[in-house]
C-alpha cells in the first residue's frame, strides 16, 4: 500500500514536470518542425536564475519563477534568430535534421557559457516552498512537489485553453497544421516563430526553477531533462499536444515504478527499453498520426 | 576495377595517390611517440567517421547509434584477445564481424521509421548498450572501469616498431575503407541508397527493395566501425562504456558535419580539423566544446556542404570557368571536367 502510493504520488510529481518541458518541445515541433536541443539549457538557465534570486538573493519563489521565464524566454528568442529563423526556406536541407544539429550547436555553446560564468560545481537551490506533508504513514509530500505539480498542470491546461480558445492560439494551430495555407490566410508565420520558442523555453525555464531546488543548478542540469523530455516527445507522437502529456504521465508512471521497486539507477534504462519497444510496433508514437513512415 | 569509376578527374587520383604517400611516409621521418599516438588515434576516428558518414550522409539514415557498434566491435575484439588465444587479425575481424551482426540486427526496427525517430530509435539502442555494459557484473566486460590490459597487436615489435605498425595498419584502414565508401556510392547498390534517401516511396516503386538494401549497409557500416573499435582496443590495450558518451557522440557528429555530410573526404577532412582544435585546445578542454559549437552553428549555417563539399564546389566553379571559352559550347567544358584517357589510369 505505501509503496503504490509511493508510486502514484511520485508518477504525477514525475509526469507533471516531464510533460512541462516535453509540452514546449511539442509545441515548437508542431508549429516550426525542429527538434529543439536547447530546451535542455533552457532547464538549465532557469535552475542558475533560481540560484542567483532564490539561492543569493532571497527573494521569493513567484517572482523567480516570473523572472526564471523571462529571462529564458529571451533566451529561447535569441536561439530561434541565430539558430533557426537563418535556415528558414533554405533550399536543399533537410530542415529538421539540420536544425538538430544548430539547435544541439547552441545547446553546446549555453553550457559552456554557463561553465566558464558559474563554474562546474553544483550550487543547491532553497526549494520553492518549504515544508511538507504526510499522507499515509511514510509516504511523505514535500509542499515543492505539489506546487510544481500544480504549476505544470495549470501551464499545460492554460496552453490548452489558449491554443483552442484564443484568436492567436488559434493561428498557432493553424501554423502547424499547414504554414503556407496560414501565411495565405494572413497570419504573420515569421513573427510567430521566435514568439512560440521563447514562451516553449519559458515552459522548460519554469521547470528549471523546481527541478533546480529538487537537485542542484549546475552547467549539465539540463542534460538528464533534455533526454527525458526526448523520450517523452517521441513517445507521444512528433507534435501531438494530448500524445505528450499521455506520455508524460506514462513515462512518469514507469520511472516512479521502477525507482521504488527496483532502484533508480535502473529507471532510464527501462525507458529506453521501452521507447525501443514503442517505436517498434507504434512507429508514430502512442497519439501520432500515422505521417508518411520512411519507408 | 579501373580508376576512372573511383576518382572523377584525373587531378583527384594524383591528388589521392599522393596524400596517401605521404600519409604512409610520415612514420620514417616522425618519430614522435606522442605525435604518432595522436595520429593514430586520429586515423582510427576517420575509420569510424567514414562508416558513419556512409550511414548518415550517403544513406540518409540517422543513426545515433553507431558508437555503440564501435564499442561492441572494440569489446569483442579485447575479449576474444583475453579469453582465447586465437592470432590478432582473427581478433581484429572477429570485432568487426560482431559489429557488422549487431548494426544489421539495428537495421530491422529503424527500416519503418523517418528522420527524427530514427534517431531517438538508435541513440536509445546506445543507451541500452551502455547501461548494460556498465551495470554488467559477470566479469565479461569489466563494467564500469572497461577491459583492463589487452595484449594489442604487435607485441614481438621495439615500442617504436609497433607504433609504426599501428600507424600504417590504420592507414590501411582508412584508404580501404574510403575506397570501399567510393565504390558504394559508384555503383548501383549507392544510387539504390541514394534513391531510398531522396525519395524512399518512388525508390522502392522503382524496384529497389528498402529492407535488403537497409539490412546490407547497415552490415557494411557496422563492419567498418568495428573494425574501428578492434583497432582502437588494440591500439589503447583497454576500452571502457567512456567511449559512448554524449560528448563524444556530439563531437565526431561535428566532425562529420564540418567536414561534408555524404562527401567521400568530408569526414577524413572533419577528423583532422577535430584533431587539430583537440591538440590546440590540450590546455584548455573546457573551452573545447563552447567553440565547437561555435563552428558547428557557423559551418552549418554558413557552409551547408561542409568544408570539403565546399572546396569541392569551388573547384567545379574554377574549372567551369576556365573550361568557358566564348564561342564554344558545354562539350568542351565537359571535355576538360573529364579528360579520361591513358593517363586517368596512371594511379591504378
Amino acid at each position: 500500500m505505501t509503496d503504490l502510493l509511493a508510486i502514484l504520488v511520485n508518477a504525477v510529481v514525475l509526469g507533471s514536470i516531464y510533460g512541462l518541458v516535453a509540452i514546449g518541445m511539442t509545441l515548437i515541433y508542431g508549429v516550426l518542425r525542429v527538434m529543439d536541443m536547447s530546451q535542455g539549457s533552457m532547464v538549465m538557465a532557469g535552475g542558475f536564475v533560481a540560484a542567483g534570486l532564490m539561492g543569493q538573493l532571497g527573494l521569493p519563489g513567484a517572482i523567480t519563477i516570473v523572472a526564471a521565464f523571462a529571462v529564458t524566454f529571451a533566451l529561447g528568442v535569441l536561439t530561434q534568430l541565430i539558430s533557426v529563423q537563418p535556415l528558414l526556406n533554405r533550399k536543399s536541407i533537410d530542415f529538421e535534421m539540420v536544425t538538430f544539429i544548430t539547435t544541439f550547436a547552441v545547446a553546446l555553446i549555453f553550457a559552456n557559457v554557463a561553465l566558464e560564468a558559474f563554474g562546474p560545481q553544483q550550487r543547491s537551490v532553497p526549494p520553492v516552498v518549504e515544508g511538507s506533508i504526510e499522507i499515509y504513514n511514510g509516504v511523505t509530500i514535500p509542499y515543492q512537489s505539489l506546487v510544481m505539480a500544480a504549476v505544470a498542470v495549470t501551464i499545460m491546461v492554460g496552453l490548452g485553453l489558449y491554443l483552442r480558445r484564443s484568436r492567436y492560439g488559434m493561428a498557432i494551430r493553424a501554423v502547424a497544421e499547414n504554414n503556407s495555407a496560414a501565411r495565405l490566410m494572413g497570419v504573420p508565420v515569421r513573427r510567430m516563430f521566435p514568439l512560440v520558442m521563447g514562451v516553449a523555453s519559458g515552459f522548460a525555464g519554469i521547470a528549471g526553477v523546481f527541478l533546480a531546488a529538487q537537485f542542484f543548478a549546475s552547467p549539465t542540469a539540463g542534460d538528464l531533462p533534455l533526454l527525458q523530455a526526448l523520450i517523452v516527445v517521441i513517445l507521444g507522437g512528433l507534435g501531438s499536444m494530448r500524445g505528450t502529456i499521455y506520455a508524460a504521465y506514462t513515462i512518469g508512471l514507469i520511472q516512479a515504478t521502477v525507482a521504488v521497486l527496483i532502484s533508480t539507477t535502473w529507471s532510464l534504462p527501462v525507458l529506453y527499453a521501452v521507447i525501443v519497444l514503442v517505436l517498434i510496433f507504434r512507429p508514430q508514437g502512442l497519439a501520432g498520426k500515422a505521417s508518411e513512415a520512411r519507408l | 576495377m579501373s580508376t576512372d569509376r573511383i576518382f572523377k578527374t584525373t587531378g583527384a587520383a594524383v591528388a589521392a595517390f599522393s596524400l596517401i604517400a605521404v600519409a604512409a611516409l610520415v612514420p620514417l621521418v616522425y618519430s614522435s611517440q606522442y605525435g604518432l599516438g595522436v595520429l593514430i588515434t586520429m586515423l582510427i576516428l576517420m575509420v569510424l567517421n567514414t562508416s558513419w558518414n556512409l550511414l548518415i550522409g550517403i544513406a540518409g539514415v540517422w543513426n545515433f547509434g553507431q558508437l555503440a557498434v564501435y564499442a561492441i566491435g572494440g569489446y569483442a575484439t579485447g575479449i576474444i584477445m583475453l579469453r582465447t588465444g586465437l592470432p590478432g587479425p582473427v581478433a581484429l575481424i572477429g570485432g568487426g564481424l560482431a559489429g557488422a551482426l549487431i548494426s544489421a540486427m539495428l537495421a530491422f526496427p529503424t527500416l519503418r521509421l523517418r528522420g527524427m525517430y530514427t534517431a531517438l530509435l538508435t541513440f536509445s539502442f546506445a543507451q541500452i548498450v551502455n547501461m548494460v555494459i556498465v551495470n554488467d557484473n559477470t566479469g565479461l566486460t569489466g563494467g564500469p572501469f572497461g577491459l583492463p590490459a589487452v595484449d594489442g597487436l604487435f607485441t614481438s615489435l621495439s615500442p617504436d616498431g609497433s607504433m609504426r605498425a599501428y600507424y600504417w595498419l590504420a592507414l590501411a584502414v582508412v584508404v580501404a575503407s574510403l575506397f570501399a565508401v567510393a565504390l558504394i556510392r559508384r555503383s548501383s547498390f549507392g544510387l539504390s541508397l541514394t534513391a531510398l534517401r531522396d525519395s524512399a516511396g518512388f525508390a522502392a516503386a522503382r524496384g529497389v527493395n528498402p529492407l535488403q538494401t537497409q539490412v546490407i549497409v547497415y552490415a557494411i557500416a557496422g563492419f567498418l566501425a568495428g573494425i574501428a573499435g578492434a583497432l582502437a582496443v588494440s591500439f589503447d590495450r583497454s576500452i571502457g562504456p567512456e567511449v559512448m558518451s554524449l560528448s563524444l557522440l556530439s563531437l565526431y557528429v561535428t566532425a562529420i558535419v564540418v567536414g561534408g555530410l555524404g562527401t567521400i573526404m568530408g569526414p577524413i577532412v572533419g577528423t583532422a580539423i577535430l584533431t587539430l582544435l583537440d591538440t590546440a585546445l590540450v590546455d584548455e578542454p573546457a573551452l573545447k566544446f563552447g567553440i565547437l559549437g561555435v563552428v558547428l552553428l557557423l559551418i552549418v549555417i554558413f557552409v551547408p556542404r561542409g568544408v570539403f563539399g565546399a572546396l569541392v564546389e569551388l573547384r567545379d566553379r574554377v574549372s567551369d570557368w576556365i573550361a568557358e571559352d566564348p564561342g564554344d559550347d558545354d562539350e568542351a567544358g565537359d571535355l576538360e571536367l573529364r579528360p579520361g584517357g591513358p593517363a586517368g589510369a596512371g594511379g591504378g
